[in-house]
């Protein structure tokens, strides 16, 4: 691809003369901080959009990519980081899909599954050809739209983002997936903001910034310290700066808690865990093993099955959002668009939905629209919340912006209890330092902090303690998770490893129980 | 008539075979809607296509006498209608509701005008000798004992609709086509990133819509009825979404509802004979619906509930066991 | 994008930046307008040369017909009261993302309330005037109970409880019309007149009555309703993502079916207008549909309460066009209604695609 350039309709300068150079055979990746152009570039090569200047030459011979179709003709094949797949449908009708073996106009089910079976027997990647994919793992479903390019026959494979929603064992498992793939001839296309991933499995590194590319290097050439000061463009620190905790008394107390979900799944078997004020604690786990559903019961947004919550000592489950609020929690969810912001809303709206009800925002009947703006304008300006002003739909933010918006309105109600769930997910490296700093300070003013991460590096870094759950149940609680690597609390939450019930008692049970 | 005189005519054969009749020009729109609502396209329009379809039909029987041309102009008309509406939507990217109200006004519009331009009467085309689609005596099934006077001597629109019914389970659920429009209902992006062109789809599914509605208005006007009378579909159109969703999207489903809506239809006609203000009885339908949404979203939670509770009773007995 | 706090210098940048785009795309936004409605009456002329004898007769009293006398605007103020009135009805409940099309049989109740306080109930002078309107707003914001309801706890499709309650509403009607308030000697299906207490104050010589202030009161109720009230809040963001609503702490159900039931009160008070303003008697029949050319009107305002009078404005000149247009040029009721599709397929086109591209501008790279 040289001298790709992409200016959007609204003047946005996506790509700025963008030369990238990919050879046969290669992992080649593609870092830089979100906003930095990578997948626009990808889109272009994929054919999704058009770029303004440039051109892409293809095994030496220059090509236009009008649509995707094109590209797939030409066997470039693209896994989009937000799965771009059908839930009703099942893994072989996804993996089929555009593409059905067919016998006048009749789709052959049987042959899609024989291709399914065979193309994840040759490459290492096990699914289930019947399941419907709305049931099956995250994991899963990245190998459904793996196996999805391999069947329109890509040599080519963009991986966008592949690992966020992974954990450390399905990452290796999809790294040795990648070099599968290599070494029967197919080029890996790997975009990504984690450098210690890309430096894992990549051949040759491309770094762009602003819509621009910084340079290539060479994986073995490159460091994490190097990658990061090209991609932000100045030093970073990536570790994150936090002074022992000074815990206090437990603010949460979780005891035998259970919970089967609407479909019948018991995603909850039997969790207790403390949280006391002035501590930050972390949970570790492959996402879909009953943190979603615990953190749902611990906001109000689902009802318990079994066991209690308390709260100041004060039981919790089972009452409403809002009032689960009005005693003292914050809830930074892990959806961010679907619970954390409602996009075509004003910043304004977005900040107040926690307190509209109340005065000094509400005075009688009516919204005191000074009140409204007034703090919404403070916050921006307190979280650095980058908008031109308050009436701006949250919709028009970029995902680091959005957070801060989710942010401020969370930690702006002095919680007692602030629940962070997936807290830096999507958001780049500078707006997660952010997010970092700002937890370590509210822990610090006395807050106790829930921490649910899929990203075992940040809750590592973050827990003051950390227990890590699996399969609906906490299998380890660590008092000091410094000593730990990220090897070692990935066998717990596979499920390989569990600490005897005794490591994993959470002090006395403070009440008689429930029967 | 008593009240037992119209429960034994309920239990007759005539109002069996009426409820089918009845519950014809409802199921073929309501298969209509179905396939656009699964692309992702809800079809407001129903209504209109089904009016221009039942007009076209009765002015093309009597201008050459020939109830199959007829039939195959109020295919055309409504191909050309849904044609409008997806060209409003998916090319000049009118807002669907609105595009689908507005092909209404225009349907409702022009089939009056071309009516008062054939005949000079804006109410009727009583002055046209239209002709009717054949009625059907299916040889077998007329000699069955029971079923036989239910089953035959229909009109051959009320066999074409039931069939439909089949005939679009096979398209949605086997055929590429029908994969291709499911998928670009549920996921418009994964099915373009797949190759499949989107909006064609649409088009398509928009079309195959107006067919069957089309279908549906043609009963109305040359087998239902024997004329076409301004506004005579009456909201059938509307119904027939309604028997979409009833029908929990699903071919099947839809036929269910639309027998349903069939039945009590059919019902208000006979309790009419019972001197009962005929607005009682116009209400019953439309009742029941309401009725049935009700039941269906309680058992909808019941289940749940029971799954849940089974499901957590049995963790108490295995923690218990163990 | 870069995370550290930006300089002032750069963020009032950004700002004036935004603020200039802002500005331009109001203008081409503005000026697309204008060519679509020229675009619009063109294709209306077309068909009318094709179908009339003197088209440009009948086309000018299409465009001038409802200001060419005062009792003409009078009925075309009449006209827009009604749509005005539904069209605040629809932008209530669409606001909130319940696509209840209930305005119809809620009109239907809201006429009978009054008709039936104005025919039955003696009141002196202004409070016969006040039952009558807060019962046809009373009846029907409780019919709006009924689908929120059975939305709310039984997760009853709304689009379908609300189709099939306007029927009934319609037959319950046309019942107690029909057998109760019908006197028996009546030629037509109609009541008798209500009693002059109970029938609306018109303005000397035309037929714009009191509800046309009623009306515009309305306006602002709801603006400041959706806009200055917390309720208001709740119901926004209901509508624009009911899952932050509810995370947020938002009773999101209360506000589902409360939407329904307040959007009752502008569409019962169209029922009355039309009752105790416009027929001054209930007459069978009384709306035929209107609550769907309220859809056309909140749709084209966008769902925004102080844009809903300037379109059933614009839509009701139309609509009182067509019929002069017809009395005058004898073009059909039906050519009417061919144009007037014709220029919601393409303002209704033109709109969609302004707030689509400003929709767009937002986009993350």
């Amino acid at each position: 691809m040289r001298g790709i350039t992409k200016v959007y309709p609204n003047g946005v300068v996506a790509n700025d003369r963008v030369t990238l150079t990919v050879e046969a055979g290669e992992v080649h990746g593609l870092v830089g901080e979100n906003g930095a152009g990578k997948t626009t570039l990808m889109k272009i090569l994929y054919g999704m959009e058009q770029p303004t200047a440039g051109r892409i030459h293809l095994r030496g011979k220059p090509v236009a990519i009008r649509t995707p179709h094109v590209a797939i003709g030409l066997g470039i094949g693209m896994v989009h980081q937000n799965f771009m797949l059908v839930p009703e449908f099942t893994v072989a009708d996804n993996v089929v899909l555009g593409y059905e073996p067919a016998r006048r106009g009749f789709v052959d089910r049987a042959r899609a599954v024989e291709v399914t079976r065979d193309l994840s027997r040759r490459y290492g990647l096990a699914v289930e050809p019947l399941a419907r994919v709305d049931t099956v793992p995250v994991g899963v479903r990245q190998r459904v739209e793996i196996l999805k390019t391999l069947y329109r026959g890509a040599e080519i494979l963009i991986l966008d983002e592949p690992t966020a929603v992974l954990t450390p064992q399905e990452t290796a498992d999809l790294f040795r997936a990648i070099r599968t793939l290599v070494d029967q001839g197919k080029t890996v296309i790997f975009i990504t903001h984690k450098l210690r991933e890309v430096l894992a499995v990549a051949d040759r590194i491309t770094v762009m910034r602003d819509g621009r590319v910084v340079g290539a290097v060479p994986a073995r050439d490159a460091t994490e310290e190097t990658l990061a000061q090209m991609m932000v463009g100045r030093k970073v620190v990536l570790t994150v700066d936090r002074p022992p905790a000074r815990p206090g008394p437990p603010i949460l107390q979780v005891r035998d808690l259970t919970c089967v979900t609407e479909a019948g799944h018991r995603a909850l078997r039997g969790v207790s865990f403390d949280v006391r004020a002035g501590e930050i604690f972390g949970i570790a786990g492959v996402e879909g093993n009953g943190q979603t559903e615990l953190v749902e019961i611990l906001t109000g947004l689902r009802p318990a099955t079994s066991g209690q919550v308390l709260l100041n000592g004060a039981p919790l489950s089972n009452r409403s959002p809002r009032e689960v609020r009005r005693r003292g929690t914050g809830h930074i969810p892990e959806d961010r668009l679907r619970n954390g912001v409602a996009l075509e809303a004003s910043i304004a709206d977005n900040l107040i939905v926690d307190r509209y009800f109340a005065p000094p925002y509400a005075r009688g009947p009516l919204l005191d629209q000074g009140v409204v703006r007034r703090t919404a304008e403070e916050l921006i300006a307190t979280f650095d919340i980058r908008a031109p002003d308050d009436q701006v739909p949250v919709g028009a933010l970029s995902g680091g912006n959005m957070q801060k918006v989710v942010l401020a309105r969370e930690l702006s109600s002095r919680p007692r209890l602030l629940v962070a769930a997936q807290p830096t997910r999507g958001i780049d490296i500078g707006a997660t330092e952010f997010v970092h700093r700002l937890l370590v300070r509210q822990r610090d003013a006395g807050t106790a902090v829930l921490l649910v991460s899929a990203d075992l590096t940040e809750v590592m870094a973050l827990s003051d303690r950390l227990a890590v759950m699996h399969a609906g149940e906490i299998v380890a609680v660590f008092d000091d998770p410094r000593v730990l690597t990220e090897d070692e609390v990935g066998l717990y939450m596979v499920g390989v490893k569990r600490a005897r019930p005794a490591d994993r008692a959470s002090g006395p049970v403070p009440q008689e129980r429930q029967p | 008539m008593t009240i037992g005189d119209v429960l034994a005519s309920i239990a007759s054969v005539t109002f069996v075979a009426g409820v089918l009749r009845v519950a014809t020009p409802i199921l073929l729109p309501a298969l209509g809607g179905l396939i656009s609502d699964l692309a992702g396209v809800i079809n407001i329009a129903l209504e209109g296509t089904m009016l221009a379809a039942a007009f076209t039909g009765v002015a093309v029987s009597a201008l050459t006498q020939n109830a199959w041309a007829g039939l195959a102009g109020a295919l055309a008309v409504s191909a050309l209608v849904s044609l409008i509406l997806g060209f409003a939507h998916l090319h000049l990217r009118a807002d669907l509701i609105l595009a689908g109200i507005a092909v209404n006004f225009l349907a409702s519009g022009g089939t009056v005008f071309a009516l008062y331009s054939l005949t000079g009467d804006k109410g009727t085309s009583s002055r046209l000798a239209s002709l009717t689609m054949p009625y059907v005596h299916v040889p077998v099934l007329r000699d069955l004992p029971v079923l036989g006077p239910v089953l035959s001597g229909q009109n051959l629109l009320v066999y074409v609709a039931f069939a439909m019914v089949a005939v679009v389970w096979v398209f949605l659920y086997r055929t590429v086509a029908g994969t291709h429009l499911r998928a670009v209902g549920s996921n418009p992006d994964a099915a373009a990133t797949a190759g499949i062109d989107v909006r064609r789809t649409r088009y398509l599914a928009l079309v195959y819509s107006g067919l069957l509605a089309g279908l549906g208005g043609a009963h109305m006007s040359m087998g239902y009825l024997q004329l076409f009378q301004r506004d005579m579909t009456a909201g059938r159109g509307f119904i027939a979404l309604a028997a979409v969703f009833l029908g929990g999207r699903h071919p099947v489903g839809t036929l269910l509802a639309a027998l349903l809506f069939g039945a009590a239809d059919a019902l208000a006609t006979q309790l009419g004979s019972l001197r009962i203000p005929p607005q009682y009885v116009q209400m019953i339908p439309y009742l029941v619906t309401v009725a049935a949404l009700v039941v269906y979203g309680a058992a909808r939670q019941r289940a749940a509930g029971r799954r849940q509770r089974a499901m957590a009773n049995r963790l108490v007995r295995t923690e218990a066991g163990g | 994008m870069t995370v550290e706090a930006a300089s002032p210098a750069a963020r009032a940048l950004d700002r004036a930046q935004i603020l200039r785009q802002r500005r331009r795309q109001a203008l081409s936004q503005a000026a697309r307008t204008v060519v679509t409605v020229a675009v619009a009456l063109a294709v209306g002329f077309a068909i009318t040369v094709a179908v009339s004898d003197r088209p440009a007769l009948a086309f000018r009293a299409l465009l001038t017909g409802p200001v060419s006398s005062l009792s003409r605007v009078g009925t075309w103020i009449e006209d827009a009261t009604t749509l005005t009135l539904l069209g605040l009805a629809i932008a209530v409940v669409f606001r909130a993302r319940q696509f209840s099309l209930l305005a119809e049989g809620q009109l239907y109740l809201g006429a009978l309330a009054a008709g039936i306080v104005g025919l039955h109930l003696p009141l002196p002078g202004g409070l016969h005037l006040t039952a009558g309107l807060a019962a046809a707003a009373l009846a029907g914001f409780a019919f709006g109970l009924v689908p929120g309801a059975l939305k709310a706890i039984y997760n009853a499709n709304e689009i379908v409880s609300t189709l099939m309650l306007n029927v009934v509403a319609v037959r319950l009607y046309d019942l107690l019309l029909t057998y109760w308030l019908k006197p028996p000697t009546a030629g037509y299906t109609w009541s008798d007149p209500l009693l002059p207490s109970a029938i609306l104050p018109r303005l000397a010589g035309t037929r714009i009555n009191a509800a046309a202030a009623l009306a515009l009161a309305m306006v602002a109720a709801v603006w400041v309703l959706l806009y200055r009230t917390p309720w208001g809040y709740e119901l926004r963001m209901v509508g624009a993502n009911p899952h932050f609503a509810r995370y947020g702490g938002i009773p999101t159900r209360r506000v589902i079916v409360l939407s329904m039931a307040l959007s009752g009160i502008p569409a019962g008070l169209a029922g009355a207008h039309l009752v105790m303003g416009v027929h001054q008697r209930l007459i069978l029949n009384i709306s035929l549909g209107l609550a769907f050319e309220g859809i056309v009107v909140a749709l084209m305002a966008g769902n925004h309460p102080l844009l809903v009078p300037v379109t059933a404005l614009a839509y009701s000149y139309l609509r009182i066009g067509g019929d002069i247009m017809e009395r005058t040029a004898a073009v059909g009721s039906d050519i009417v209604r061919i144009i007037q599709a014709t220029i919601i397929l393409l303002i209704t086109a033109q709109l969609t695609r302004v707030r689509r591209v400003r929709r767009d501008t937002g986009d993350d790279r």
